[in-house]
């Protein structure tokens, strides 16, 4: 039997975005092929979160020499470690270059299930805050799209998904369709309403919402806090593509799932003025096919989705797919995190916590909401958490002995309380996404090339992220407070944005208002590319938004023959 | 969490059993005493066996060498040390093996009469003075406390994530099936630490 290559849609990458774009098209009933440049995945074999330590060669401390020899790059992830760095690609496969004053970390995985195996899990909706930012400041262009656009998409993907949160009633980040709450440990507790009567109210400290079940929810199970969350979950209790979107999409019976798949171009038909479909590079055999769809949505990640658009030429788009404003590839972002500080919290020596809480505190952003800080536009968000030093601090301390062997076993450490911020990046056109000429990947796909630097603003707010958790540690009645600054590079914070904007006219960026290419009316781009800015919270939720409601405009288009 | 829904779904030995096979079977090669090409001489293990039990002696809870810390210490300087770190680290032992403490060259007794022997053959309470001395030196960075920091950190993480320490004597909960946030510490057999998933992170 030939094997089938029309579908009415094609969906690249099973990811975050891709999960949910497969997910919803063929729940209205297209046939949708999703094609996945990595292999397939299977939880009951390649999940991991409890394999423990005494199983492990290297009781958890990486192999660091395989790591070195296939990951050089990946490995500088916390999740690519002895047991996890399966779900990140191979350096040497998968090269792609930035000049030498411009470092990147560009950290990929290539599987059925993407990034969303590996992901952070944290979800916070954007305001109108983040969506008028452009237009207020003239960095970047305006949104065209506000809240209200997406507020409703929101809501459709987290009663879906399922997220843990307390609702707080800021506008700012505004609250979700939450599940209840994790619990914040005992010193979150008391440090609450020290640090919100020492500001005014305003800096608000609540427990982390993440897209991990507190409660058995549409068919998977409750968290059992084993703990490492990026090692997957054999009950499925943090939300991947895997585990979710893939499966609602395959019980409707139109879902075609190809792994092994590179995507090397979309295919544009001049004539009809619209994307044909793909070609694709078969992973393992080379051999290059052609797939052809009504609708293309592109969900390969951000850079992956810009790579893949300039290297789609023709005569009516020598420089790119869908670039006839010259803008694909620039204004690429990725949050600048990482500096804060820490702090011991004297006393609650009696507590302690049970479980492995995957899940942190978070300080909502309060700079530049009401008044406008002096150093720098835009603001951040702080993660972080508090614990208990565990056996792990006898390796620095002094002792030796049955005593000091007990102590370990009885006792903990002081509580430490610790959070750092996630900044929002200026957009800047020269931050962007090319082609390399000279480097190609395994399968003769030319490489990105990527320029992304910080500026003068994200330096400044940095400083500030120090300064200011002290401030609240101190609020806090910490002592021993030390602040850290980061030397995370563009891309550490795997929060890669732009390169595809949305835009209000077509002249001032590549997507329109539904994430459909201005040029290419049945080609959409609902991944991080499509960003015009980059706000201060974790995107991905955003992405699945917006990806459910562009889908439902394609429909619509296509049940009305525009498309 | 329903630890019954979670029981039902997948049966409590299976949601156990997912471990590699290639890790459970690297891991098992050094149990069963088959050493790391090109690993530590048997007299570096003594020596390595003699520290570690100064540290971490047996109690009512075992010993360092007990539950196989030389072994895992010999498969991280082995085989996950880069030739530099190695060579470094052999140097520091052979280092730490003859080390005097700076006050006995102020004492009467010369140094050599301190010491008769190397750490290995010391009684445990000559070789605990000697451990003593070295975590009092002023400064962590010069040979030999360096070594004795690296081997000291390597012999608490063997110790506590050996398989019998954090079955027997940590009762470590693989599914803990709740988070609470302001428990009681326990008389004994506190928590472990989160040291081995590393910090929540977005």
């Amino acid at each position: 039997m030939r094997e089938t290559t029309h579908f009415d849609a094609i969906v690249v990458g099973s990811g975050i975005s891709g999960g949910w774009a497969a997910k919803e098209l063929t729940e209205h009933g297209l046939k949708t092929l999703v094609l996945e440049a990595g292999g397939p995945v299977d939880p009951n074999h390649d999940f991991v979160e409890h394999v423990q330590p005494w199983q492990m060669h290297f009781r958890g401390l990486g192999d660091r020499k395989l790591l070195e020899a296939d990951h050089p790059i990946q490995r500088e992830c916390y999740a690519c470690d002895e047991m996890g760095h399966k779900f990140f690609v191979k350096d040497g496969e998968n090269p792609y270059t930035n000049p030498e004053d411009a470092p990147f970390r560009w950290f990929r995985g290539r599987q059925v299930g993407g990034r969303s195996i590996t992901w952070g899990r944290q979800v916070y909706r954007w305001s109108d805050l983040d969506f008028t930012a452009n237009a207020k400041d003239g960095h970047g262009n305006d949104w065209p799209i506000r809240y209200a656009d997406v507020a409703p998409w929101y809501s459709h993907v987290e009663r879906f998904i399922g997220i843990t949160g307390a609702r707080e009633g800021l506008s700012q980040l505004p609250d979700g369709e939450f599940l209840p709450p994790m619990q914040m440990t005992c010193v979150e507790q008391d440090a609450r309403p020290k640090i919100l009567k020492a500001f005014n109210g305003e800096r608000v400290m609540t427990i982390g919402r993440a897209a991990i079940l507190t409660k058995n929810h549409n068919g998977r199970l409750a968290c059992h806090y084993c703990g490492p969350c990026e090692r997957g979950c054999i009950t499925q209790s943090y939300f991947n593509s895997l585990g979710s979107t893939l499966p609602a999409a395959r019980k409707t019976g139109n879902l075609a799932l190809r792994p092994n798949s590179v995507v090397a171009e979309v295919l544009y038909d001049p004539k009809k003025g619209r994307a044909n479909g793909v070609r694709i590079v078969d992973a393992q055999t080379m051999e290059s096919r052609e797939y052809t769809a009504r609708v293309v949505f592109l969900c390969a990640s951000t850079i992956e989705s810009i790579r893949l658009l300039l290297n789609s030429k023709s005569t009516r788009f020598p420089d790119g797919l869908a670039n006839s404003s010259g803008l694909l590839g620039h204004y690429v972002m990725d949050h600048h995190y990482g500096s804060g500080a820490s702090g011991t919290v004297p006393g609650f020596t009696d507590k302690r916590t049970i479980g492995h809480r995957p899940n942190g505190i978070y300080i909502v952003r309060f700079r530049n909401v009401k008044t406008q800080h002096p150093d720098f536009l835009r603001g951040y968000g702080m993660q972080g958490g508090s614990s208990r030093a565990g056996w792990g601090r006898g390796g620095g301390t002094p002792g030796y002995g049955a005593a000091f062997k007990q102590s370990l076993i009885d006792e903990l450490g002081p509580w430490s309380l610790s959070a750092s911020g996630w900044g929002e990046t200026l957009p800047n056109a020269d931050n962007r996404v090319t082609l390399d000429a000279n480097v190609k990947d395994k399968w003769g796909i030319p490489a990105a090339h990527i320029e992304v630097r910080w500026r003068e603003n994200e330096r400044a707010m940095d400083k500030d992220m120090m300064a200011a958790m002290a401030e609240m540690l101190d609020a806090a009645g910490c002592t021993d407070i030390r602040t850290h600054g980061s030397n995370n590079p563009p891309g550490h914070c795997i929060h890669e944005m732009g390169g595809a904007r949305m835009s209000t006219t077509a002249s001032d960026g590549v997507l329109n208002r539904w994430n459909q290419a201005w040029d290419v009316k049945n080609l959409f781009v609902t991944d991080g590319a499509c960003m015009a800015s980059n706000g201060c919270q974790n995107p991905s939720i955003t992405y699945m938004a917006l990806t459910a409601r562009a889908v439902s405009h394609a429909v619509t288009l296509m049940k009305q023959n525009e498309l | 969490m329903q630890r019954r829904d979670l029981l039902r779904a997948f049966g409590a030995a299976t949601a156990l059993a997912f471990i590699p096979h290639d890790a459970m079977a690297a891991w098992a090669r050094v149990a069963s005493g088959i050493r790391p090409a090109a690993g530590l001489t048997d007299a570096q293990l003594m020596l390595v066996g003699a520290i570690a039990d100064t540290m971490l002696p047996r109690t009512d809870s075992p010993s360092a060498t007990d539950v196989g810390v030389p072994a895992f210490i010999d498969v991280i300087v082995s085989e996950n040390y880069s030739e530099p770190e190695r060579t470094a680290f052999l140097a520091g032992l052979e280092a730490l093996d003859s080390w005097t403490p700076p006050s006995a060259s102020t004492d009467s007794t010369p140094a050599r009469a301190m010491r008769p022997s190397p750490l290995a053959s010391l009684s445990g309470d000559e070789r605990a003075r000697i451990l003593d001395a070295i975590e009092r030196a002023p400064s962590r960075r010069p040979e030999p406390m360096r070594t004795y920091w690296r081997l000291k950190s390597l012999v608490v993480h063997g110790y506590f994530t050996s398989e019998r320490v954090s079955k027997d004597v940590l009762h470590v909960e693989v599914m803990p099936g709740r988070f609470e946030g302001s428990a009681p510490m326990r008389a004994r057999n506190a928590s472990p630490s989160r040291d081995m998933h590393g910090a929540p992170h977005a």
